[in-house]
């Protein structure tokens, strides 16, 4: 955007069912590593991507995860301003303090627990978008650093493990009973996890760029987007326009791919309306990771990050078999083919919709 | 370009009520839906009552106390009941979903962001006013609507801004970021809008600048000038 400054990602930092930093996260990636554990939520247990952290008081175990991620940062002036993407907060600790159920007045009052325990005194801001949360919070920091509002910003996922979240989407019929298996004949609905990961967004330049990040909606349901794909495809071309690249320019595609039958369908449909063929290679973080919902847009990117800093595109664990609906969309097998341009794909429950393009 | 401000809502009704508001303004009853979402269906449609109206829309709403009693029988639900809970109470404890029931009728609603408040004393008008200004200047957007909607008490209490790249009929005030010439301090809370309607309805010649300035981070201002 012309008159607007760049915008760049600055060093990032993850906890991840994979790992407790970015590179072994990416690592476990590349290996195939994919196995989930078991949550109970009665009257069922379901797959569940839990954090590799020891169980023990929720809250403990919250502040111990921040505070990890704290560290993985480097010179993180406290002033930094904040941005939060969640879903479901502390949830899990209102679990487990238990009723009578006291909730603090303000909905968002999580964040400034969360400045805390990352020695963060400046500005907050949260945002709760179901799973587009993270590029919510992204363009909101993004756009207040290219406009030079900001020099630079700190945007956090967070998704810890609750069992109203859980019980919540078992309730919807969204969740496997086995695991998720994007883009694949068989799949039969979503694995969450849990993840939080931080990405610092700056003026100053870096090896990789922000070149554009765009949020849409689609009303066709509460709980699926339109399955022809059409408000997710005037999306993505929305973001390529605003990066100024054409679909030839996107050498892979990280797709929200999550392994629900309808959502699949409708984000193999647009990426076949808005890149045609041949395409780009696609793949999907969400076996290996879980859906981490409103942490997942910065826990992904963190997580793609990680694979292309060693020109490392893993293998989409989960899938097997081609769906005949739309045979030609299927995932790369894993690949070293270097990546200078990457599009991230997001859509919501709820309507959401969220696409980013960035450059090396 | 010019960003103007061309309707500012103040909406205070009892929650009660607010099934009866929705149906005046849809001539039926909104199904499903939380009171939140009611509230941001009919203070939407009250600030954009032409349905026809095509100009892409973008809509950014703070809550402070979001949805309190939704989240609360959900929790009742799963963790003294039996673990399962309905799918609507599920449903109406997700704020998100309040835009995907709203663009059926606002079809130019193109995105929503909704912004939890963690600070029962301060909003985030600063940012969602800055964001506004921003995403029209650049033409991602024709018009955004600000909100800060809120169910409590028994009373849903909604202040909304609409806010234009251009218009057809005569703005109520012109939005810019904050500039150098003097002009009156309004601070970020929840009595912003009454501020701002204050301004609005002096006689010209009085105050003319109402600047809004993030305490935390002083770059972030924006001003209303009329």
């Amino acid at each position: 955007m012309r008159g607007k400054r760049p915008v760049f990602f600055h060093d990032s930092a993850l906890l991840c069912a994979r790992g407790l930093t970015p590179a072994t996260a990416a690592a476990a990636l590349w290996r195939g590593e994919c196995s989930a554990k078991q949550r109970r939520v009665a009257p069922h247990c379901l797959p569940y991507q839990s954090l590799p952290l020891p169980e023990s008081d929720w809250w403990s175990r919250a502040e111990t995860a921040l505070r990890q991620l704290a560290a993985q940062l480097s010179d993180l002036p406290p002033e930094t301003p904040l941005f939060v993407a969640s879903s479901s907060f502390q949830m899990g600790g209102f679990e487990a303090t238990g009723a009578p159920f006291d909730l603090p007045a303000a909905s968002a009052s999580f964040a400034p627990r969360l400045a805390d325990w990352l020695g963060l005194t400046g500005p907050r801001y949260s945002f709760s978008n179901a799973c587009i949360s993270g590029f919510s919070a992204i363009d909101a920091a993004a756009t207040l650093i290219a406009d030079g509002l900001l020099d630079e910003a700190l945007v956090i996922g967070v998704e810890l493990a609750n069992n109203t979240t859980l019980a919540g989407f078992a309730a919807m019929e969204l969740l496997s009973s086995t695991a998720s298996r994007p883009l694949d004949r068989d799949r039969d609905g979503l694995v969450l996890g849990e993840g939080i990961a931080a990405i610092r967004l700056s003026a100053q330049p870096t090896n990789w760029r922000l070149a554009a990040v765009r949020t849409g909606l689609d009303a066709h349901s509460l709980t699926g987007p339109d399955p022809s794909g059409r408000p997710l495809a005037e999306v993505l071309a929305q973001t390529l326009s605003a990066a100024e690249m054409t679909p030839a320019e996107i050498d892979l595609i990280k797709l929200q791919a999550a392994g629900a039958p309808i959502t699949d369908l409708a984000e193999a449909r647009a990426i076949e309306q808005v890149f045609g063929a041949p395409r780009p290679p696609l793949m999907s973080i969400k076996p290996a990771l879980g859906h981490t919902l409103g942490a997942s847009g910065v826990v992904e990117l963190v997580t793609l990050l990680a694979c292309l800093e060693h020109d490392q595109i893993p293998a989409t664990a989960g899938f097997r078999t081609p769906d005949p609906e739309f045979s030609t969309v299927f995932p790369v097998h894993r690949s070293t083919l270097p990546v200078r341009r990457a599009l991230l794909n997001l859509v919501g429950f709820g309507g959401g919709l969220a696409a980013m393009v960035i450059e090396r | 370009m010019k960003i103007t401000l061309n309707h500012l809502l103040t909406q205070r009704l009892p929650v009660a009520d607010l099934g009866n508001e929705v149906r005046q303004r849809l001539g039926k009853p909104l199904r499903r839906a939380s009171p939140l979402t009611q509230l941001a269906v009919s203070g939407a449609l009250a600030c954009l009552p032409d349905p026809a109206a095509t100009q892409p829309l973008a809509l950014l709403w703070q809550s402070t106390y979001g949805p309190r009693a939704e989240t609360l029988a959900l929790l009742d639900e799963v963790c003294c009941g039996a673990g399962e809970p309905l799918p609507f109470d599920f449903l109406a404890s997700q704020p998100a979903i309040a835009a995907a029931q709203l663009k059926p009728w606002l079809p130019c609603l193109q995105t929503a962001h909704h912004l939890p408040l963690d600070d029962e004393a301060q909003t985030q008008w600063t940012l969602m006013l800055a964001l506004a200004h921003a995403w029209l200047s650049e033409g991602r957007y024709a018009q955004v609507l600000c909100a800060h909607l809120d169910i409590a008490d028994g009373q849903a209490s909604g202040d909304w801004l609409l806010l234009r790249c251009h218009s057809e009929h005569p703005p109520l005030a012109e939005l810019s970021l904050a500039s150098a010439a003097p002009a009156t301090q309004a601070r970020d809370d929840r009595d912003f809008p009454a501020h701002l309607a204050t301004l609005l309805a002096q006689p010209s010649g009085r105050d003319r600048r109402l600047r809004l300035q993030s305490p935390a981070l002083p770059k972030l201002a924006v001003e209303f000038a009329r």
